[in-house]
């Protein structure tokens, strides 16, 4: 494989266990890919100096103190502004759910998460986690220190997609807990009355958050690719529907996109980033969807 | 209907498949985790219920094409009666030959009929093993099966033109018969024909089909040998002033030139055979015709001398069909009839209308006189009687001596004619209704009639008798009423051989025939001989007489026999020679047309010579003692049907065979495929693998449509 572009791949991702590296991973290949770095010409501010150690990177050595004391500092900058990041994650039965992909929703939404996580800190931006079900289950406060991407990390393979959920109560919980302006960046299939997430959108939006929603489906949810007659059981509230699956997926699809598009269009409104995904697609979408958003704020 | 492979009808049962397959199959559907379930319950309710719509359609169409599919591999056929179902079983088949004349018609090179011999042939051929066939053809005999087809081919073989040729209706009917007498189930009729109109006329039609509805199953396979288009040129038949003609007088032929065809000219003439037996151009005119259409052609023989006369009109030049471009005659030529008129004192006076009629003095000076009269009184007539009269005619008598009376009777028996015109000299009726002259006269006279108003005229009923026949042409024409009749006598009732010739406008009969012996009396109720201005019982004679001018000749030509005398015939009828008692002979020899002498053997009881082998028209002669001997002809001619070309719509042939099917083939295709049909009915294979296709095509196209990607 020629490029680190492959690990932008959800079944590549797949083949590395430890979700730091993968997050490594995926943002190396995301950022080779880009042929100007991102953070050229980011406003940021000198603020102190340190004895070099062993795997700072040398481009950071200052060589004018270097000159004058003979030794090796590295110039420490902080970003003039930060910005608060939030990964909100679904944890509702429903993520859990694949057709025939390497990645459920979860694990798409995890990969995702932990990328972001990587590249905000990468940054020196804090970044904490929220999941929720019915209601916000477990939180970490946002840091932007190194080892804070550790203990998110770590946190975050510990998720498991299990039980009923209320994205629109959940949001709603965030937002009345959320002080100060921050980015949040929702992970969801949003399969839930659409009135009430949107609600729920707009109170965070109207709190002074940008929200950036990764809508994420299964392949199988956006394809329909199934045939013949097959029975559908939603695994939350255990429906269950028998139909024509080929004679269907006209209807199906038209839904689907329906759906996606009422979505997009609300969201445009209320300027919030709507970015849908599916588990067969690469990353950088969304990666590129936080940098254009990161940069909009910058 | 039936089915070739009914076994294969359970193939139906395959139905059930697509019924099983959508009604159990549909159970067993695959269990799948689906979170995005919102979005198909939505549209689950309208998606259904199309579904279902769809499936029913599909459902149907896939039993249909199974269902179709089974049907047709059973091969279903529709059959008829006296279907066999089987192309292979024996059948009993009557192959008909129209051998008429037209039949010689050609093109390409062949007649018509060696077109239906070449064909039938081919058939024979064709006929399932241990068939019954028979062979007919349109010439008068009895018909049968064949012994077996060898002899069916040699009868094909031997096929030749009949002259005499009957009706296809009356030989399909025979054929019907004939295989009403099969016993095999199947049976079928071809008729091999050029599908002339003439071969089918209206009368035969309604007698063929009760014979078709007795004969149920049989096919009739009419095979179309004919042209569609025929050109021809043809000659009508003769119609001659006269068959036996007084020397010196005229005779006049007439016929018609016909054509079928585009406008054309063509050269028609008259030839006459010498005493040398050379045939003599006597005269020719070119005739132009125009297409489709017919020109009347007239010529006049002069100066003929007494004895037989044959001679033929003819189309010079050759066309596709000989047989009618040449028409045969015979006319004898005899010295003027020697007519004995009896009168009451002064004779001459009183028979002058009647003499003037038949032997007008303007023709009687220039010899060309038909009858040659001699008028006496009545007192002398029975000393007159002895001479060598052809006719007596008896002008207004009186009463005579029964003796008299006997000896007419005797003179009329002997082959002769005897007049009697009525009229106010009868009135003493005993004399009349005497026993001797009740042998003449038809009845007895009652009372005169009397009609002053004018109202009574001469009223030929038909003009079917040899009298009237002259005036047949102009039936309508004829200005009887402008010649009243006054006062005529009314009879009792008529003697049971008399019969009435021409009545009166009142009913009465006013000439009135009565055979005697050979020969012949006529009576007429009221007179020829009374002036117009002396109290008349009649304007007959008076003024613009043609009609009396010709009733009288025709009357005196009856009288003689003349008229009675036929010498031209149509080929099958028999012909008769009258024979002269005084000279007759034990054998004579005839000469047909094919140069054949055959000897003939009298009549000679009712001295005629009859000839019944008159097929080939022609010019026929008889012939007796030498060149001094009797010598006589007689002509045969093709009934002109015989040769009319004029072909007969299908139309028109559905309506002859009304509700029984008939089957029209022109080739051996086309009579393939009808045969089949008829033996083993219609196959429904094709059409029902036509509808298996256009449903499989719609299933396609529904199930392609629902499904699509």
């Amino acid at each position: 494989m020629p490029s680190a572009e492959r690990y932008l791949k959800p079944e590549v991702v797949n083949q590395i266990k430890r979700l730091d590296l993968r997050a490594q991973f995926i943002v190396r290949g995301f950022l080779q890919g880009l042929h100007a770095s991102p953070f050229h010409g980011f406003s940021v501010e000198f603020s102190e100096h340190r004895r070099y150690t062993p795997g700072d990177d040398p481009k950071d050595i200052d060589w004018l103190v270097y000159a004058k004391t003979d030794k090796y500092y590295v110039k420490k900058f902080e970003a003039e502004t930060n910005i608060t990041g939030y990964l909100v994650m679904d944890l509702s039965r429903s993520m859990g759910y694949t057709y025939r992909q390497e990645l459920t929703k979860f694990d798409y939404s995890i990969c995702l998460a932990a990328a972001l996580a990587y590249l905000m800190i990468h940054q020196q931006d804090p970044v904490g986690l929220l999941t929720f079900d019915r209601k916000l289950r477990g939180s970490l406060a946002p840091r932007s220190r190194r080892s804070h991407l550790g203990d998110l990390l770590s946190l975050l393979a510990r998720l498991k997609p299990e039980g009923e959920t209320d994205i629109a109560a959940s949001l709603i919980q965030v937002a009345a807990m959320l002080k100060h302006a921050s980015l949040v960046m929702v992970f969801s299939d949003l399969l839930a009355e659409p009135d009430a997430v949107l609600e729920s959108l707009y109170r965070l939006r109207h709190g002074g958050h940008d929200v950036i929603v990764f809508h994420i489906l299964d392949e199988a949810e956006v394809r329909f690719p199934f045939g013949g007659m097959v029975e559908l059981e939603d695994p939350e509230d255990h429906r269950k529907l028998a139909i024509d699956a080929d004679g269907f997926r006209r209807d199906y699809l038209a839904e689907v996109d329906a759906f996606r598009e009422r979505y997009r269009r609300e969201c445009v409104q209320a300027r919030i980033d709507y970015v849908p995904l599916d588990t067969s697609m690469q990353f950088d979408r969304a990666l590129m969807e936080y940098l254009v958003n990161r940069s909009a704020r910058g | 209907m039936t089915f070739v492979t009914p076994a294969l009808l359970a193939g139906a049962f395959l139905v059930a498949v697509p019924l099983v397959l959508h009604l159990i199959m549909r159970q067993k559907p695959k269990r799948l985790e689906f979170p995005a379930l919102r979005f198909v319950a939505r549209r689950h309710e309208t998606n259904q219920r199309r579904l279902r719509l769809r499936h029913l359609l599909l459902l149907l169409l896939r039993a249909a094409a199974i269902a179709l599919l089974a049907l047709a591999l059973a091969r279903p056929t529709l059959r008829w009666a006296g279907a066999m179902g089987s192309q292979e079983a024996p059948i009993a088949a009557v192959l008909v030959f129209d051998a008429a004349p037209r039949m010689q018609y050609r093109a390409e090179n062949r007649t018509r009929l060696e077109a239906a011999q070449e064909f039938g042939l081919w058939l024979l051929g064709q006929l399932p093993r241990d068939s019954q066939i028979a062979v007919l053809n349109t010439r008068l005999g009895p018909s049968a099966f064949e012994v077996d087809l060898g002899s069916a081919r040699d009868r094909v073989r031997r096929l030749d033109p009949v002259a005499n040729s009957q009706s296809l209706p009356v030989v399909i009917e025979d054929a019907l018969r004939l295989l009403s007498e099969s016993d095999l189930p199947s049976r079928e009729v071809y008729v091999f024909t050029d599908l002339s109109r003439a071969g089918w006329p209206d009368g035969e039609v309604a007698r063929l089909q009760d014979r078709l509805t007795a004969v149920p199953g049989a096919a009739v396979f009419l095979i179309d040998v004919g042209v569609e288009q025929p050109s021809n040129y043809a000659l009508g038949a003769l119609r001659l002033s006269s068959q036996v003609l007084s020397s010196r007088g005229t005779l006049q032929v007439e016929t018609a030139l016909h054509r079928m065809g585009e406008a054309g000219e063509r050269t028609v003439e008259v030839v006459l055979a010498d005493s040398e037996g050379q045939q003599q151009r006597r005269s020719q005119q070119t005739v132009a015709v125009e297409a489709d259409g017919s020109q009347r052609v007239e010529f006049r023989l002069g100066g003929l001398e007494v004895g037989a006369h044959q001679g033929e009109v003819r189309i010079a030049g050759q066309d596709a069909l000989a047989e009618d471009d040449v028409r045969y005659f015979t006319v004898e030529v005899q010295p003027p009839w020697n007519i004995l008129v009896a009168a009451p004192d002064p004779a001459d006076a009183y028979a002058l209308y009647l003499t003037e009629a038949l032997a007008p003095s303007m023709f009687r000076k220039r010899g060309q006189a038909r009858f040659a009269c001699q008028v006496t009184s009545l007192d002398s007539l029975s000393d007159r009687l002895a001479g060598d009269w052809s006719a007596v005619c008896l002008v207004d008598p009186g009463p005579m001596e029964p003796a008299v009376w006997k000896r007419l009777a005797e003179f009329a028996s002997e082959g002769r004619g005897v007049a009697v015109f009525l009229g106010r000299n009868a009135a003493a009726v005993d004399s009349f209704n005497e026993s001797q002259a009740q042998a003449i006269l038809p009845a007895p006279l009652l009372r005169q009639a009397r009609r002053p108003g004018g109202d009574v005229y001469f009223a030929p009923a038909d003009y079917q008798h040899p009298v009237t026949a002259a005036f047949r042409g102009q039936a309508d024409a004829v200005p009887w009423s402008a010649f009243p009749v006054f006062r005529y006598w009314q009879l009792a009732d008529l003697a049971a051989d008399a019969s009435v010739v021409v009545p009166f406008s009142d009913g009465a009969p006013a000439l009135i025939e009565r055979p005697v012996g050979d020969g012949r009396a006529m009576t007429l109720t009221t007179p020829v001989s009374d002036r117009p201005h002396r109290n008349p019982w009649n304007l007959l004679p008076v003024g613009e007489a043609w009609p009396f001018l010709i009733l009288a000749n025709e009357l005196a030509a009856y009288l003689v026999g003349s008229s009675e005398e036929q010498l031209n015939y149509v080929a099958g009828q028999t012909a008769a020679l009258r024979l002269d008692p005084a000279q007759r002979r034990s054998r004579y020899t005839l000469s047909t047309p094919g140069k054949l002498k055959l000897p003939v053997t009298p009549d000679l009881n009712r001295n005629v010579l009859l000839v019944s082998a008159t097929d080939e028209p022609g010019n026929y002669r008889v012939q007796a003692g030498g060149r001094e001997g009797f010598d006589r002809g007689f002509s045969v001619n093709l009934a002109p049907q015989q040769t009319e070309l004029r072909r007969i719509g299908e139309e028109q042939l559905r309506r002859i065979f009304g509700p029984m099917p008939f089957q029209l083939a022109r080739d051996r295709k086309q009579l393939e495929g009808k045969q089949r049909e008829a033996r083993v009915g219609r196959e429904l294979f094709t059409p029902l693998m036509l509808m298996l296709i256009v449903v499989l095509g719609a299933e396609h196209l529904v199930s392609n449509r629902f499904y699509r990607e």
